[in-house]
């Protein structure tokens, strides 16, 4: 079990691009090098590190006393790795023959040493949760995605979308506001609670996404009932000389693209300081639905970040800013005017308004600007134990353009400014030589203001929201092949509101919340290759201000929406399993998860009749709670026929029902299934292997749906074809990846159920992406 | 050998702190949002008749919080009537009349009408800058006594090159509907 330990953490930590220096001659190839690993700090040796020669598979591990040797090397310059368990890997270049003893040292955090051992097995705030990650192989190739399609492939997940510019994920069925982001530590804090508020982040910032897919509250605080989207934070280097990555893709439906740079490295001579720069762009013009241009749908992004830090046994330290900013157009032909104006979109079945296409955005649009600052502070009390404080300051500026009488086009009619101040301080510690866990308090402080000038009445109130938490999460190893683990939380927040009445007075009505979580979860190895999780666990939510006191015609829904002042927060009970095995030497691979959520409470729009105005009829919808189940499954079968061919297949199924009224709940995804044949080359040379890729992916169509709620029955089910192709190079030590994506390969026209604007239009026709991904320098 | 007891109480007292902290901070009062107009209401409707003899009616029709009433003449049967369309934003002292700002982007405006039940056939007599019509202005020729109603549609940048849409179909304007009335319609 050890080795198998060593081998997983040197795969998963220690994943290096192929460096190859190797420029052996053909002659006399019996020289010999001897070397010793040893500690950094305190000059002990390190036993048993592994030393590998670097473009071979030869390789030796080192002996008790951190002594190796290599033999049979011919003359020249060679190049060895040198890993060991909690250590960063080292590189070094060496020339043959070399007589003296090569010593080399290595940072060791010993401190570090049994949480990545924890993490190599299972990461260790998962232990119950079903969970999945998008790793950044993954990522290169989805380049210039936003992040709802980047992790779109993830078992379970689905995507709400508003036109082809504006998606959300969808867990399980559960979006919004009851799905928390954490960015880069730090908890995502943006408008979320409108169907058409895309999340405001730059996937380019992080290289490994992680899909909890589960109530969460305790580990990430309110709303956490569908599940959490973890975007990563990369580690800083400590040391060495500037490397970096460059990512490009076209795109040819929406005739553009999108690229990224990223920069890293460490500060010469000053040991332990490593910064890392990055910036992307994205530029596209209309897109093309299959048999017309899908108007106003451009899309412009731009993002940067930087972060600078220090490390060291017992000290870290972080700063990190970035910024991101988006503009969108909406579909022109989804801006409508009044019910009348829906159900004409519906009879005709066509958008209205199909233009050219270009590059143009008209309104109605959206620009979004987010920044995010934060500063972690870490320090190891003792060898085991680590406190973590970390603050976030977040920024969030939402401006909605609506096509407005009387050149009002250019001042817009929602106009939200979010501040978010936010702190944790967490303490890792180890009880006994078993038991380790974490406990610590979170706060935040947020404040939501509507920018004077729109000259329209706000959908949502000025508020200040206030919250403090405390938890715990304690993990209990029972044996190598069990690991139980507990957690618990106490939150409480306060909102306190203002704004104008129907007679416009001035009103600060104050709401305050108190909420409670656990969880409970166990992860059993049954075999080496069988993973079985179980866990079980509560969420809450408080409502959203956009539930209590909404109020008003919301502009392009075609839809009056009214709050209710009284509601009470949401709470969950969620149930999870998950098996996860591998046989016959990973040749057959299967994941199953099942999960079940009860939620009291459960706030939605109610459809309450027609009200008459100037612009004709809308229908009212009034924020009520109910009682709801949701049970859902996902399934992924893997087999691989030979060597090179690897057949997938995955489904995904949500059953939601809405226990106050027997019907079922609105806009649920509806099953669907994937099949996925995969044929990998084999490497030749510096040649990466070639993969060809086929999907096929059959959605079918929602026939659950309550009939009184919907002003149009769900689009049939479709079919859709992608294709990929991709292979890589070595070059050096740098590495080039590129590829081609065709997704809706056949240009099918289809609608899909959770697209906001299936009323209006089909949803992306063919769509090819050239894609590349450079990376230089170590690492 | 660290102990959880001292952890704990490292914990809880952060926790304290913190607590502490949040309430000794004296906080701003939340800004109260600005009191908005609202800048593209549109509280009343009315339109104006001319018969030949120089005669005048009117149609009204008020709309607020609780719902759209109507106030109207009975208009005289068989006849051409000169018609005019006064749109007021009441909200405001003095009222706004948002039918100037019709007119001033009266490419991107157009009125539609469709009698139902009633003998009734309308012609525009009012042009954009393109030539096409706006409707603020029109001619309605009225037929047979009888009673019914006359809906009244007001579409934001409609498509007036599309098929009809000049001529007064509003089945391929597009756009968006800014005003959607239904007047009771008596002639005699």
């Amino acid at each position: 079990m050890p080795s198998r330990v060593l081998v997983l953490l040197f795969t998963t930590c220690c994943s290096l691009s192929q460096g190859i220096v190797l420029h052996a001659q053909e002659s006399i190839c019996t020289h010999v090098l001897l070397g010793r690993v040893i500690d950094d700090h305190d000059r002990t040796p390190l036993e048993f590190a592994e030393v590998l020669l670097v473009g071979t598979d030869r390789g030796v591990v080192a002996d008790i006393d951190g002594r190796f040797r290599l033999d049979g090397l011919c003359p020249g310059q060679i190049t060895i790795r040198i890993a060991h368990l909690g250590c960063d890997p080292v590189e070094r270049i060496v020339n043959v023959p070399r007589a003296q003893e090569l010593v080399i040292r290595m940072e060791h955090h010993a401190h570090e040493l049994r949480e990545m051992e924890v993490v190599s097995k299972r990461p260790d705030e998962q232990v119950g949760h079903s969970h999945e990650t998008v790793e950044a192989d993954e990522m290169v190739r989805n380049a210039g995605a936003g992040i709802a399609n980047m992790i779109g492939k993830v078992a379970g997940v689905t995507m709400l979308n508003s036109g082809p510019t504006l998606s959300k994920p969808v867990i399980h069925g559960l979006s919004g506001n009851r799905i928390v982001i954490m960015n880069q530590g730090v908890r995502q804090e943006d408008q979320q609670w409108g169907g058409e508020h895309a999340p405001n982040l730059d996937p380019f910032t992080t290289d490994r996404i992680t899909v909890v897919k589960g109530a969460a509250s305790v580990q990430y605080g309110s709303d956490a009932l569908g599940g959490v989207i973890v975007t990563e934070p990369v580690p800083l280097p400590r040391e060495g000389p500037i490397a970096g990555s460059f990512h490009g893709v076209g795109i040819a439906n929406g005739r553009g693209g999108a690229a990224g740079l990223q920069l890293q490295g460490g500060l010469g001579n000053w040991r332990g300081f490593g910064w890392r720069v990055q910036a992307s762009g994205r530029y596209l013009g209309d897109s093309e639905a299959a048999r017309y241009v899908l108007s106003n749908t451009g899309d412009r992004e731009a993002g940067a970040s930087a972060s600078f830090g220090y490390r060291d046994h017992r000290f870290s330290s972080t700063v990190y800013y970035s910024r991101f900013e988006r503009q969108l157009g909406i579909l022109r032909a989804a801006h409508i005017g009044s019910l009348s104006d829906l159900r004409a979109a519906i009879a005709t079945g066509e958008p209205w308004f199909v233009a050219d296409r270009t590059y143009a955005i008209d309104v109605p649009r959206q620009t979004m600007t987010h920044h995010l600052m934060k500063a972690e502070v870490g320090y190891a009390i003792t060898e085991r134990s680590r406190i973590v404080a970390t603050y976030g300051y977040q920024l969030d500026d939402r401006k909605e353009f609506d096509l407005r009488r009387g050149g009002r086009s250019g001042t817009p009619a929602l106009d939200l400014d979010l501040r978010v101040h936010s702190g944790d301080l967490v303490l890792k510690h180890w009880i006994g030589p078993q038991v380790h866990g974490r406990v610590g308090v979170s706060g935040s402080l947020q404040q939501n203001i509507n920018v004077p000038g729109t000259g329209v009445r706000p959908l949502i109130p000025n508020y200040r929201r206030g919250n403090i938490g405390a938890f715990v999460i304690e993990h209990v190893p029972l044996s190598e092949r069990l690991e139980l683990e507990a957690g618990l939380r106490l939150e409480a927040s306060k909102l306190e509101v203002a704004k104008f009445d129907a007679n416009d007075v001035l009103i600060n009505p104050v709401h305050e919340f108190t909420n409670g979580a656990f969880h409970a979860g166990m992860a059993w190895t049954l075999k080496d290759s069988t993973l079985v999780r179980f866990g079980v666990g509560s969420a809450y939510r408080p409502p959203h201000v956009s539930e209590l006191y909404s109020e008003g015609l919301h502009h392009g829904a075609a839809a009056i929406e009214q709050g209710d002042p009284d509601l009470e927060s949401e709470r969950s009970l969620s149930a999870t399993a998950e098996v996860d095995g591998s046989w016959a030497d990973g040749r057959l691979t299967a994941r199953l998860g099942l999960r079940s959520d009860r939620i009291d409470d459960m706030i939605y729009l109610r459809p309450d009749g027609t009200r008459l105005t100037i612009r004709g009829a809308f229908p009212v919808f009034q924020y009520v709670a109910t009682n709801a189940v949701l049970h859902s499954a996902d399934a992924q079968l893997g087999t691989c026929f030979g060597r090179r061919l690897k057949v997938d297949l995955r489904f995904n199924t949500v059953r939601a029902h809405d226990r106050g009224t027997g019907g079922w709940l609105f806009l649920m995804p509806s099953d669907r299934a994937a099949i996925e044949f995969t044929y990998t080359t084999i490497a030749k040379g510096k040649w990466e292997p070639w993969e060809f890729m086929v999907r096929g992916t059959q959605v079918l169509e929602q026939r659950r749906v309550s009939s009184d709620i919907d002003l149009d029955a769900p689009p049939p089910g479709y079919t859709l074809c992608d294709l990929s192709i991709g292979s890589g190079r070595t070059m050096g030590k740098d590495r080039l990846r590129f590829g081609v994506q065709v997704n809706n390969l056949f240009n099918a026209a289809y609608r899909d159920y959770l697209d906001r604007f299936r009323y209006f239009a089909d949803a992306r026709g063919t769509d090819v992406r050239l894609w590349f991904g450079y990376a230089f320098g170590s690492r | 050998m660290y102990k959880p007891t001292t952890q704990l109480t490292l914990a809880l007292g952060l926790t304290l702190a913190l607590a502490a902290c949040k309430k000794d901070e004296k906080v701003d009062p939340i800004t109260p949002p600005a009191p908005v107009n609202e800048e593209e209401l549109i509280t009343d409707v009315k339109i104006f008749f001319t018969d030949p003899s120089g005669n005048a009616y009117e149609w009204h029709a008020e709309i607020d919080d609780a719902g759209v009433q109507f106030n109207g003449d009975t208009l005289p049967a068989n006849t051409l009537l000169q018609t005019e369309i006064l749109v007021l934003d009441a909200s405001t002292t003095p009222a706004d009349t948002v039918s100037n700002e019709i007119l001033a982007e009266g490419d991107e405006h157009q009125f539609f009408f469709q009698a139902n039940g009633v003998d009734l056939t309308f012609a525009y007599s009012d042009s954009d800058v393109n030539g096409r019509p706006i409707g603020l202005l029109s001619q309605w020729q009225t037929g047979n006594a009888g009673a019914g109603e006359v809906v009244l549609i007001l579409r934001h940048e409609p498509l007036k090159d599309a098929a009809g849409v000049s001529d007064g179909d509003i089945t391929n304007a597009g756009g968006s509907t800014d005003i959607e009335v239904v007047f009771p319609a008596v002639l005699q």
